[in-house]
């Protein structure tokens, strides 16, 4: 159980106390999910005041429907 | 590459003063300041592009020119200061323009917290001797300005820059702490307590005693 908590607690201390440089996986992790929040994000969820369209996963979403 | 290359010769050529170059980018970026305020973002990434490649050359002309200075330096963090808080204003106007305080308060909150980023590090670095830590320094806050301004998605990149612009002054604090207290790091505790617990879970006639 102690091993359960304390691995994720290392990964989330390393991944916000951020001691990287550019260029290692760890940076490259960090920008994917960066752009992955920017470009997945449907617009609305946030209530973009400029941004038009539903954005990549509600453009996703109309297509399976 | 080529072009940079050549704008950097045609500056040494003609000996522009890095600082004036510093002083340019300041001012097109002011420019797409105001185009990010009228909400012509694609117009206010293009213009920020033409903006950091004064920023970028600066210090590759000053180099070759043999002109480098510590004012030089110091002359380059506030002007680049200035550059990132003109940014942020354009999109705080064009919020207030929209009537969305929400987004104005997101955008100012993110701005204090970019500027505060910078100075957390000047400061620490007067009194330790090096505070690189934290994500979001200043190429990812203009990478991220120009992925919003040429995908229309700048609500989300203010998010973005928001929190990690937080995470990243509370990284710079705790380590300025951390420096002038002696104190053993968080991640080698817990690299310890896991080592501890591997130990632990190892049968007893696997072990080896010195």
């Amino acid at each position: 159980m102690k091993r359960v908590l304390t691995l994720p607690a290392l990964v989330l201390w390393r991944a916000f106390f951020w001691t990287y440089e550019r260029g290692t996986w760890q940076y490259d992790l960090w920008v994917i999910a960066i752009l992955a929040f920017v470009w997945l994000t449907p617009p609305a969820w946030l209530s973009d005041p400029m941004a038009t369209g539903p954005g990549l996963v509600g453009w996703l979403r109309t297509l399976v429907q | 590459m080529f072009p940079l290359s050549a704008i950097i010769r045609a500056c040494v050529v003609l000996r522009i003063h890095p600082n004036i170059l510093t002083v340019t980018g300041v001012f097109i970026n002011v420019l797409a300041a105001w185009a990010l305020g009228l909400g012509a973002f694609v117009w206010g990434g293009v213009i920020m592009i033409a903006a950091n490649i004064f920023d970028f050359i600066d210090g590759k002309v000053a180099r070759e020119l043999k002109w480098e200075s510590e004012f030089g330096g110091f002359w380059d963090s506030v002007m680049d200061r200035f550059s990132d808080i003109s940014l942020f204003i354009g999109l705080i106007y064009l919020y207030a323009e929209k009537g969305r305080t929400d987004y104005v308060i997101v955008t100012a909150l993110a701005m204090m917290f970019s500027v505060m980023t910078s100075y957390t590090r000047a400061r620490a670095e007067s009194i330790i001797t090096k505070c690189k830590v934290g994500f979001m320094e200043r190429p990812e806050r203009i990478v991220l300005f120009m992925i919003g301004a040429f995908t229309n998605r700048m609500a989300a990149v203010m998010w973005v820059l928001l929190v990690l612009s937080i995470v990243t002054v509370a990284d710079r604090i705790y380590h300025t702490w951390r420096e002038l207290n002696h104190s053993p790091k968080i991640e080698e505790r817990l690299e310890h307590r896991l080592a501890e617990i591997r130990l632990a879970a190892t049968p007893a006639k696997g072990r080896t005693t010195l």
